[in-house]
């Protein structure tokens, strides 16, 4: 019951004049930020952080914080109406955001992306709330090996991002982790694949190559007319209808509350984060939904179990970042060095030596995300509109936004360059009909999947039985081998069956 | 008409004179750009931002400093940007331990010799740290264990950078042999040592602070040549037997190639300021336990070298280098 009570001095503190303010700065400025193409948290939080200099510390970090869970909301707008993830974490709402915003029904899934937001984030603040210290502890069972794992998880994935054909899907998934191996190599520090590039040492930008593959090619397909113009709901804009339906809420309840614990776990991972999270949840939704034929097609659920999955991550990475003083993500270690500008330096030590400023951090999440989802279901319908803007319009402005976003990631043409040449392949990938999001998963997951590797088999000198003689990463590995022999196995019997009728 | 235009011409030329001419005892008459080669956030960017607002505050240069980040390439973007500017007086960078590292590891297109040192600020010193519950209580125990079991130790550090080469540097001295597990950062390595993934890690003073004060770590030894004040129970490896074991991240400041010699002195004389400055000394110094250490632009000239040939002579140790 302490905790309730330190709860309630954290109310205290969030509900502040100056607090409230800051929290609803912070979280339209994180909705903006999150809707606009590429422009995501971790770069928000750093614009933003030098204004926050010399002003209460609990404020800042209320405001900074609000930045971050309010781009979770954003992302999900561009995602639906114009298939540009607004940050990596939106990639995987447009693959049925959009196909619904075509369908005229935009402002259902904008209302389902809102409250699966609000549900995702809330259930983990609670979570949060009053088990951030013993989770702390879970986060230290992750060596190289179980990251090896979580990440072969995380492919095994796949099997639930493809469409029609595996195989098109494993290509993509294939090219994917490909392109993960260009970049500086962590063991000998020589760069692959980078052509005396220093951009390229890092890496490939995952967010560049999801704009193209996902933005630009969706652009080039309306400009030549081939996925019909964009409608808008022919129902009339009332507030009643922006919601989601009965019949929607009972597709996607189930999906919505395993991604908010999926999203949990996995965002608290440091290194795994919010995009995973919500690639997760979403392959897993469709496999244990009653339709997963109309998955891809503009599922309501689709939408639902990555926007509460990335959310709660949201929440998730503040639990290392506040109970271990390490960050979960690009956004908590940008967070993690405005602690320590402010002097408040996280770790085990900060619920009894700033109590006032946890609890108060804590306190405002709550407030936060009820600000959110008052604020996008009042302005669904104002949103819904972009898509009453001429096809010949919108192509040109989303095609600048796109850019835009592109070279404010390094403020470099380069990255610029990265995506337009992913906006041509995405296309050819469109026309082929090569899903694109396996590729970007394996990017994502590439890089991880062989650091822990070969970090996993330094540790063993080489001696492969590492990742089966750790229970948890043995675990992992089960769940992945399982994940896709089951399926494998069922669809076997289902055509031997259907051959013997 | 043509009269007015020649008199507008000659004009705008007495002008232009005027203007470019005294300016360079005005030096500098607009801002300065201050380059950050990493992304907001991170050790060399909170330096920088301390910087420009003590800067500001104390009135040390009359024009402002303006932060501009321009990361990617482990620093090599943003070094490769501002190389690019020979002669520019009004763009500047931070210098940390990348500055010698990329360059020399990862082929990175400009190295030290394409800028104008400035000044040099302070140090980071390095502590290897261990996991509390971990047999090892002393750095002997440390360096017992490996010589009886060469590789059975397990070091996690940030691939190739400081934490490579007190590596190197503490089994060169010692006679063993460590395995080093490369992490993409120095939060991940601690979580690993941590968590009991690996037996030793390395970290700054700043970065270790929590984990020494809540004693989810522990450190053994730190590799400059005197105790740290605000660390007085950890030893130095010299004191153990090692002087060989001295190494540091040393952070600093430069500008392009071929800045005029005035404009150095401007600069020098500002960061002179800046590192008398109290506020400076308080909130940064001591609040990221920076060990503070001045060097004029001629002395980080020299330290520059000195610092790039101690990493070859590692990294020859070691392999990564012919």
């Amino acid at each position: 019951m302490e905790t309730l009570e330190l709860l309630i001095n954290g109310f205290a503190v969030a509900l502040q004049g100056q607090s409230l303010l800051a929290c609803l700065i912070g979280v339209i400025g994180g909705v903006i930020i999150g809707a606009l193409p590429g422009l995501g948290p971790s770069t928000g939080v750093a614009v933003l952080l030098p204004l926050t200099f010399g002003r209460n510390p609990t404020t800042a970090i209320i405001m900074l914080a609000g930045i971050y869970y309010g781009a979770m909301f954003g992302g999900a707008i561009s995602s639906t109406l114009i298939n540009t993830p607004g940050d990596s974490a939106a990639v995987m709402t447009c693959v049925d955001g959009h196909p619904l915003a075509q369908q005229g029904r935009a402002g259902a899934a904008l209302g389902m992306a809102s409250l699966a937001s609000f549900i995702g984030g809330t259930i983990s603040i609670i979570i949060f709330t009053f088990l951030a210290p013993k989770l702390a502890e879970a986060v230290l069972w992750f060596g190289p090996p179980e990251y090896f794992a979580l990440m072969v998880m995380g492919l095994s994935t796949v099997s639930g991002l493809t469409g029609k054909s595996p195989f098109k899907g494993m290509a993509s998934m294939l090219v994917g982790l490909a392109l993960s191996t260009v970049g500086v190599d962590l063991v000998t520090g020589k760069p692959r694949f980078c052509f005396g590039r220093p951009e390229l040492f890092s890496g490939i930008e995952f967010i560049t190559v999801a704009l193209g593959l996902f933005g630009i090619a969706e652009l080039i397909n309306l400009a030549a007319g081939e996925s019909g113009q964009l409608k808008r709901t022919e129902v009339k804009l009332s507030f009643r209808n922006m919601l989601p339906n009965k019949e929607d809420w009972g597709h996607s309840w189930p999906h919505i509350l395993r991604g908010t614990f999926l999203g949990f776990f996995i965002g608290m991972l440091p290194g795994a984060g919010g995009t995973i999270a919500s690639f997760i949840s979403y392959s897993m939704a469709k496999r244990r939904s009653k339709r997963p034929e109309l998955f891809g097609k503009g599922a309501i659920e689709g939408v639902a179990a990555p926007e509460s999955a990335n959310n709660a991550a949201s929440v998730g990475a503040f639990v290392p970042l506040l109970a271990l003083g390490v960050p979960g993500s690009a956004t908590t270690a940008v967070l993690l060095g405005a602690l320590m500008m402010f002097n408040l330096r996280p770790g085990p030590l900060i619920f009894q030596r700033a109590p006032e400023f946890v609890w108060g951090l804590i306190a405002s999440m709550y407030v936060g995300n009820v600000m959110l989802v008052a604020l996008l279901l009042l302005f669904i319908a104002a949103f819904v509109r972009v898509l009453d803007t001429p096809v010949h319009l919108l192509v040109a402005s989303v095609f600048v936004l796109i850019l835009a976003g592109s070279f404010s990631l390094n403020v470099g043409i380069f990255e610029v360059g990265i995506t337009v040449a992913f906006g041509a392949i995405g296309y050819v990938m469109k026309r082929l009909e090569y899903p694109p999001a396996p590729l970007v998963l394996a990017l994502v997951l590439g890089h991880m999947l062989e650091n822990s590797f070969r970090q996993s088999l330094i540790m063993s000198r080489g001696d492969m039985s590492i990742f089966f003689t750790r229970p948890l990463s043995l675990i992992l590995l089960a769940v992945a081998v399982a994940a896709v022999v089951i399926p494998a196995i069922r669809n076997y019997q289902r055509a031997s069956a259907s051959r013997s009728i | 008409m043509r009269k007015s235009v020649t008199l507008l011409a000659v004009l705008g030329l007495v002008l232009g004179l005027c203007g470019s001419g005294p300016a360079w005892a005005a030096y500098p008459d607009k801002p300065i750009t201050f380059v950050v080669p990493f992304s907001a956030g991170g050790g060399s960017d909170v330096m920088a931002r301390a910087i420009t607002k003590v800067f500001q505050d104390e009135k040390l240069l009359p024009q402002p400093l303006v932060v501009e980040n321009r990361p990617g390439g482990s620093g090599a973007v943003g070094y490769a940007y501002v190389a690019r500017r020979v002669g520019d007086p009004y763009i500047i960078a931070t210098v940390s331990s990348s500055f010698w590292t990329t360059p020399l590891t990862a082929e990175s297109p400009v190295n030290y010799e394409d800028f104008t040192p400035i000044s040099g600020l302070g140090l980071d010193p390095f502590l290897l740290m261990v996991n509390p519950k971990s047999p090892y209580k002393t750095l002997e125990d440390v360096i017992k264990a490996a010589k009886e079991k060469p590789m059975g130790l397990t070091v996690g550090g940030t691939s190739l950078s400081d934490d490579r080469v007190c590596t190197g540097l503490l089994e060169k001295a010692a006679g063993i042999k460590f395995n080093y597990v490369p992490f993409e950062g120095g939060g991940e390595a601690m979580t690993a040592l941590l968590g009991g993934h690996v037996d030793l890690c390395w970290a700054n003073p700043g970065e270790a602070l929590n984990q020494l004060e809540a004693g989810r770590a522990v450190a053994l030894a730190v590799s400059v040549e005197e105790r740290l004040a605000q660390l007085p129970d950890v030893p130095t490896f010299s004191e153990a037997g090692y002087p060989q074991v001295v190494h540091y991240q040393l952070r600093g400041i430069v500008a392009p190639k071929n800045v005029p010699e005035e404009a150095v002195k401007v600069l020098e004389a500002a960061f002179k300021k800046l590192h008398e400055s109290q506020a400076w000394q308080k909130d940064y110094m001591e609040r990221f336990m920076v060990t503070p250490r001045y060097y004029n632009a001629k002395d980080f000239a020299n330290a520059i070298v000195e610092r790039n040939n101690a990493y070859i002579a590692v990294y020859k140790e070691i392999g990564v280098l012919k």
